[in-house]
């Protein structure tokens, strides 16, 4: 279950997940992990270094007995330095001193076992078997001191808590930056601009319109009018799942805007649904030319643009049309 | 600095400058009336192009010369907005002020506009 | 590399050098040209307000590096009349002027931050901050 990593990273975990010092005190002091925790488990330290050995063994077999676990182990060797590992970080469990490197080293070991891809319910699970073989342990050691075996297993469970809350924000962590990550190829995954005929541009936007790429999509436009001189654009929104005030208010400006440059913008591919509900927000596109779809949306544009559409095999007829 | 302003068979071009002072904006709005009357122009194109700013003021002025303009009976198309600017004038609000007001990418389209305007008699003939 | 510059501002042509000013300090922080004009046209409406309603004041435009955050902060003050009504002078329309009335609420959309304080034979303080992107 532990295994130490020798990345060096120049930001620390905790500097990256947000632990400060008062956020340790904080935890420390919502588990109730205190002073007389400190020397509850101090006190059980030489006994929990003689069971580590027997402990380490039951846990090992334990994991191997599933799929799920047993495919981090199939190496003896791996297995061997895990082991040893592993038993440095039970060890450390009843030691005391639980201040910042402690901390670091915690998430770090919860960092690699993201990485490597344990999932958080085996994580778990690891505690929980760690727990119950060390409370039959303690039990049996402190036989006639029960109350003993008692409070310096509360104060165990105190810290293991502690490591499993630190192992868990290793996890979302490593999610959050993923996510951020996405976002941020979200971002860069550009509206394509058509120019489908001289003068006219069609722009097919697809997916979430959130307030970056709402207003990367009307810096694209504008910018795409300037350069090709387009009379025309159609911006068509059929896949785009939801619209909102916000979004709406974003479209109409970019039309306007785009009107300001001497361009008209249609808007096709608005649901009947996304009309309503626009609509009901008090969205007022009166002052927007929209379209049912695509195809209306050309024909709009071919007659701003003083161009007739014809079927394509009405082309003799229409030549004679506009000699 | 003063605003150049071409002629151009029925219709005068200004050409606006960059780093123009309100002031300049101001003699402009006056030379134009003077020379639509004089030449009895039927269209007035006013080139934007190089300005770097369009704010409530400039707005405000050009759309002052546009319907000064119109009262002489002639047209006004403002020309050359450029994607950063309408976008400002948008944020500014400025859009729907200028909602009256002709728009066209560059010269060639703004002729082009004139002309149908006055061919549909839309300006004096 | 200056972050700092302080500008007396009592004529048209002063704002002109404002707007310059402001978009050489923006550029070296990264702003894109865009956001170049959407700062100068702000602070075009802060100047022009200063010279058309207190006659002179000051514009102080600083460049700010927070972390990995950049921006620039436009100060826009002047001992001259105050205004009376700051709410309605926020509204979209409200001018006391012949103006459009869209200056001091434009340049609040145009800008991320923006603060007004004024009191009445006193003068009038903007400050505004606008973060690259
Ligand atoms: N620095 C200032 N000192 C005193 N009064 C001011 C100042 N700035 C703005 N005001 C008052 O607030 C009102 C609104 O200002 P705002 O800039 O929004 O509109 P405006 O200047 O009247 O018109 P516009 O800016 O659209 O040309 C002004 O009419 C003026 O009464
Ligand atoms: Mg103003």
């Amino acid at each position: 279950m532990a295994e130490q990593t020798n990345q060096d990273s120049t930001k620390s975990l905790m500097e990256e997940i947000g632990i400060t010092d008062r956020e340790i005190a904080n935890r420390c002091a919502f588990l109730e992990l205190g002073e007389k925790d400190i020397k509850e488990l101090l006190g059980i330290d030489p006994v929990a270094e003689a069971y580590a050995d027997p402990v380490i063994e039951d846990f090992y077999k334990h994991l191997l007995n599933f799929e799920e676990t047993r495919v981090f182990f199939q190496d003896r060797q791996v297995l061997e330095r895990v082991k040893r590992a592993q038993k440095q970080y039970f060890a450390r469990l009843t030691r005391g001193n639980y201040d910042k490197d402690y901390i670091e080293d915690r998430l770090k070991i919860g960092a690699v076992h993201e990485r490597i891809g344990l999932p958080v319910k085996a994580y778990l699970g690891m505690y929980n078997f760690y727990l119950r073989n060390v409370a039959a342990r303690l039990f049996d050691e402190y036989k006639n001191d029960r109350e003993k075996a008692l409070r310096a297993f509360l104060s165990l469970l105190k810290v293991v808590f502690l490591d499993m809350g630190l192992a868990i924000d290793t996890y979302i962590n490593r999610r959050e930056q993923l996510i951020g990550k996405q976002q941020e190829a979200m971002r860069e995954l550009p509206t394509p601009v058509l120019r489908v005929r001289e003068r006219l541009l069609i722009l097919p936007v697809v997916g979430v319109l959130e307030s970056y790429r709402a207003h990367q999509l009307t810096e694209q436009l504008l910018e795409s009018i300037g350069t090709t001189r387009a009379k025309a654009a159609i911006v068509d929104i059929t896949g785009v799942p939801v619209v909102d005030s916000r979004v709406a208010n974003h479209l109409l400006q970019t039309v306007s805007a785009a009107r300001l440059m001497g361009a008209t913008v249609i808007l096709t591919g608005l649901s009947s649904q996304i009309a309503q509900a626009l609509v009901a927000i008090g969205v007022d596109l009166s002052q927007v030319k929209t379209t049912v779809d695509l195809q209306s949306g050309l024909e709009e544009a071919e007659r701003l643009l003083g161009y007739r559409l014809v079927p394509a095999g009405d082309k003799a007829r229409s030549d004679q049309l506009h000699p | 600095m003063n605003t150049s302003i071409l002629k151009q068979g029925p219709y005068l071009i200004a050409i606006l400058q960059a780093g123009q002072s309100d002031s300049d904006l101001l003699q402009l709005q006056e030379t134009l009336l003077e020379q639509v009357g004089r030449f009895r122009s039927r269209g007035v194109i006013l080139d934007v192009t190089l300005l770097d700013v369009m704010d409530s003021f400039a707005t405000r002025t050009l759309r002052g010369i546009a319907q000064a303009v119109s009262l002489r009976g002639a047209e006004t198309v403002i020309v050359g907005i450029r994607p950063e600017i309408a976008f400002a004038m948008v944020q500014l609000g400025l859009d729907t002020r200028l909602s009256g007001v002709l728009t066209a990418l560059d010269l060639e389209e703004a002729l082009a506009i004139l002309n149908r305007r006055c061919r549909e008699g839309m300006c004096r003939d | 590399m200056t972050d700092v510059v302080q500008i007396t501002v009592r004529s048209d042509a002063d704002i002109i050098l404002v707007r310059q000013q402001a978009r050489m300090l923006a550029k070296e922080l990264g702003f894109s040209s865009s956001d170049l004009t959407l700062i100068a046209t702000a602070l075009s409406e802060l100047a022009r307000n200063i010279v058309e309603y207190a006659r002179q004041g000051e514009i102080v435009l600083s460049q700010i590096r927070q972390g990995s955050r950049r921006g620039i902060t436009i100060i826009a003050r002047d001992r001259g009349p105050g205004i009376a009504d700051i709410e309605r002078a926020m509204l979209d329309g409200y001018s006391t002027g012949k103006g459009l009335g869209l200056g001091l609420p434009g340049a609040k959309r145009l800008m991320d931050e923006f603060e007004i304080t004024s009191s009445l034979g006193q003068g009038t303080t903007v400050k505004a901050t606008k973060w690259a992107r």
